[in-house]
């Protein structure tokens, strides 16, 4: 009998007992409207009731659960803020969540290094506003920054708007401490710019809290930049927006940021915040050029003449820093803004090359009919990183079904043009049948080596991010069996 | 360039050596440029050499998406001639210790040029890689887009691990603009006042692509669009230079022809004296190379300070790797027998249970 199976025989029983002794009674949650609000991230779809939830308040509890878990053999799931959109956080059914939220102090702030160090609950947007007054920044800017917190994009190696030109979090975190599931507390990486053994710093990114628990932090901050300038570009047709982006890359240019929206997303943005969006447009580019104001010059030219020449229906520069904010509110505000359009939305992420953005979003609209759902488009098109939007009703009979297999087909359309199925969101539970997809058994079976090597019980996270080989075959078998089904 | 891809032949090598394990292991041989490069302490029994030099050729160039995949055994120098012809460059500075330095090499290595503190490392623009790993297997993870969170990062993790987890077959990179401009200024300047200037360059940071300290002389490079790096220049002091980075980046100056080689790295802005030998001091600091120096002290006074060394000639020191067993079960779950490079694995990697090496 495995470890998981003998604790769902009942031989885990005592461990709420051993966490209240441990950890104190206040911080163990056991009733049902104490534990319902952390049934799900922020992938609401996917519910499950933990048995307990620990607010960890520091390290100790975090390494006092761990052994528990450990020693009694109950599956443990770590959740930060629960911003996650993959289900990454969503508990194992009676066994212990985890929350870090809590343990959210910044340690301390070094100008001098251009370094931070932060507790995991610590949220992304705190970082930047505390290294603003040294002139410094924290450059990975997901949408959520403003919610999400640093432990959960170290899981996720969470991106942003602002990755194309300054890397996504594992470009941005110099070192970690992390909590094994035996209890071990592991000092990974170091201030130092390159570190002995094998980079631990970069397995410990996106293992979405099956390899260890994440409780310390240090990111790197880089100078604010001296100067921003942000163009705004409308295009009549998506395709023309898609070649504009990697012909601004073509010459030479890696704007901080380069993201699209497309006429369905312009137009749910527009109502919501009256960003000052071309209505009329099939899509929009919106690109921040920074650094010294001579280098900003100089490619602020070359990317409005690569515009013009592109197609674009009409360039415009914005004249002051209040503009420049209205825009990026109305992209920050995408997500909300097309929630309003349905009763439900379910925003997905892959990754493709550049020159295929347009080929992807022509496939996504035909995806779109067969299934009848309405599909938005709101994205980092300068990393070629896909976020469609699927509008639905949860309440229709067969609407999930239908935006999964939507969803299934998108991203492994993504794979078919030499892309990924996830970006920046994660694998968790959302993408984990398309794993099998994307890799071959041989491969699963090499990320399943290293989880059996670091977690030897697959206490942590268990049925996430890495299938088994048996649900692989299990669901080539079936995708096999409905695209004969769609040729028929 | 030459295009040779021998996939077939390195797996079934290695399938033959899980069937009969040949005494020493099997040590992987890229273009052998580098094997001077880190002190490596001699294995048990002789291991048969895996020759991966003949694996070359570019898979993937699109200069569109910034991305290069090819082959291991390609010839870094080959590689820099096809980016320079779309005005491009690898996003990082990676080293190349002799012409035949390739690119497989490089990313087991994980050396990072004087570049190195204001852009990419070689393991941040890394996207993907394919390997036999030691069951046999042929297994790719990343892949050729910028954005990547499936599955382990398991293609980041090659760089720098010298070859102990499997048999590199092919990388994938990211790119980056040649930059428009690149200048260098010289300033006479005694090591004590170093600390200053390196609170300074903060202020010439978004330009700044090198830094380094030798022989009472601070150099200073910088790039970007010729406008910018133009008006910064003047403010700086000292006067315009020439000084060859790409052979300091090669490690071919004459300053590393010494019987004794270590590279002691720190945290940045560490105040750090090396006290025999000369030194040449890189990365604002956080990279300081002593020749003829005294390995086990250096070790010591690394460690002190938050940092730590690697030896390319001369005694070797402990690997300083302090993350409890975890080293030694990522190496059994990519090569359970214990195939590849195990002495390097043994001198690098290993620790700390084993009794001080000297």
């Amino acid at each position: 009998m495995s470890d998981r199976e003998s604790w769902q025989a009942g031989h885990g029983a005592g461990i709420v007992a051993a966490l209240r002794d441990a950890i104190g009674a206040d911080r163990i949650l056991t009733a049902r409207e104490q534990v319902a609000p952390f049934e799900c991230d922020a992938l609401p779809v996917y519910c499950e009731r933990p048995l307990a939830v620990v607010l960890a308040r520091d390290e100790e509890d975090v390494v006092a659960t761990a052994r528990l878990c450990h020693a009694k053999g109950v599956p443990l799931v770590t959740r930060g803020a629960g911003t996650g959109l993959s289900a990454g956080a969503r508990p194992y059914g009676r066994g212990i969540l985890l929350v870090t939220a809590a343990m959210s102090r910044i340690l301390s702030v070094s100008p001098a290094s251009m370094t931070a160090r932060a507790q995991p609950g610590v949220l992304n947007e705190q970082l930047s506003t505390a290294a603003a007054a040294h002139g410094l920044y924290y450059a990975p800017d997901p949408s959520s920054q403003i919610a999400c917190s640093i432990g959960g994009n170290v899981a996720e190696n969470a991106g942003g708007v602002h990755c194309l030109k300054y890397g996504v979090t594992v470009h941005n975190v110099l070192a970690l401490r992390l909590v094994t599931i035996d209890g071990e507390v592991l000092e990974i990486g170091g201030d130092c710019l390159a570190q002995p053994g094998y980079d631990l710093l970069a397995l410990a990114h996106g293992s979405e809290g099956c390899l260890g628990i994440i409780t310390e932090v240090t990111v790197k901050l880089i100078p604010l930049p001296e100067q921003t300038r942000t163009l705004m570009a409308d295009f009549s047709s998506v395709r023309a927006a898609s070649d504009a982006v990697s012909a601004i890359v073509r010459a030479g240019v890696i704007p901080a940021a380069l993201e699209m929206m497309d006429a369905l997303a312009i137009s749910a943005t527009e109502e919501f915040c009256h960003a000052g969006y071309a209505l009329d447009a099939a899509a929009i580019l919106i690109i921040d050029l920074d650094g010294a104001p001579e280098e900003v010059a100089a490619e602020l030219g070359l990317v409005q003449e690569v515009l013009g020449s592109s197609g674009a229906t009409r360039v415009q520069l914005a004249r002051d820093g209040e503009q420049r904010q209205r825009w990026w509110k109305g992209r920050k505000s995408a997500f909300p803004a097309i929630g309003r359009l349905s009763p439900d939305y379910y925003c997905i992420d892959g990754t493709v090359p550049r020159h295929r953005i347009g080929d992807v979003l022509e496939a996504i609209q035909a995806f779109s009919q067969r299934y009848d759902l309405r599909v938005a488009n709101v994205f980092h098109a300068g990393d070629g990183n896909l976020h469609p939007i699927i509008m639905f009703n949860g309440r229709e009979g067969d609407a999930l079904d239908r935006v999964e297999q939507l969803a299934a087909d998108i991203l492994e359309y993504c794979i078919a043009v030499g892309g990924t199925i996830t970006g920046e969101h994660g694998v968790g539970i959302e993408k984990f049948n398309q794993m099998a997809v994307q890799f071959s058994d041989a491969e699963i079976g090499q990320f399943l080596a290293i989880k059996q090597a670091l977690d030897p019980k697959g206490l942590l996270n268990p049925d996430k991010l890495i299938p088994s080989l048996a649900h692989c075959q299990e669901y080539r078998a079936l995708r096999e069996g409905q695209v004969e089904g769609t040729n028929g | 360039m030459a295009e040779h891809d021998i996939t077939g032949r390195l797996q079934q090598s290695v399938r033959e050596a899980l069937r009969e394990p040949p005494p020493g292991g099997l040590h992987i041989r890229g273009g052998n440029t580098r094997s001077g490069l880190l002190a490596t302490r001699r294995g048990a029994g002789a291991a048969t050499t895996l020759d991966t030099g003949g694996h070359s050729g570019v898979i993937l160039y699109q200069p569109d998406e910034l991305v290069l995949r090819a082959r291991a055994g390609t010839s870094l120098a080959e590689l820099d001639g096809l980016l320079a012809d779309h005005a491009q460059q690898f996003a990082a500075e990676i080293p190349r210790p002799a012409t035949g330095s390739t690119l497989g090499g490089a990313v087991a290595c994980g050396w990072d040029g004087p570049a190195r503190p204001y852009g990419m490392s070689l393991r941040d623009t890394v996207l993907g890689c394919s390997m036999v790993n030691g069951r046999g297997d042929l297994v790719s993870f990343g892949g050729q887009v910028m954005k990547n969170v499936a599955g382990y990062d398991l293609a980041r993790m090659q760089v720098g691990a010298l070859g102990t987890l499997g048999v590199l077959l092919d990388v994938s990179l990211r790119l980056a603009p040649r930059p428009e401009y690149s200048a260098t200024r010289v300033l006479e300047l005694p090591a004590a006042d170093l600390p200053g200037w390196w609170q300074m360059a903060g202020l010439l940071r978004p330009l700044l692509r090198g830094t380094c300290y030798m022989e009472g002389r601070l150099y200073l490079r910088l790039s970007g669009r010729r406008a910018a790096v133009e008006k910064v220049l003047p403010t700086i002091g000292g006067e315009d230079g020439a000084f060859d980075w790409e052979s300091l980046g090669n490690l071919r100056l004459p300053f590393f022809c010494a019987e004794r080689l270590a590279c002691v790295y720190l945290p940045p802005h560490t105040d750090f004296h090396a006290d025999a030998g000369g030194a040449l001091v890189e990365w604002e600091g956080a990279r300081v190379w002593v020749r003829d120096g005294d390995h086990g002290a250096l070790q010591r006074q690394a460690r002190e300070l938050g940092g730590f060394v690697r030896v390319l000639r001369g005694p070797a020191v402990e690997p300083g790797v302090n993350t409890g067993d975890w080293q030694r079960r990522i190496r059994e779950a990519f090569d359970p027998a214990g195939l590849f490079n195990r002495a390097t694995y043994e001198t690098h990697f290993r620790c700390p249970e084993r009794p001080p090496c000297r």
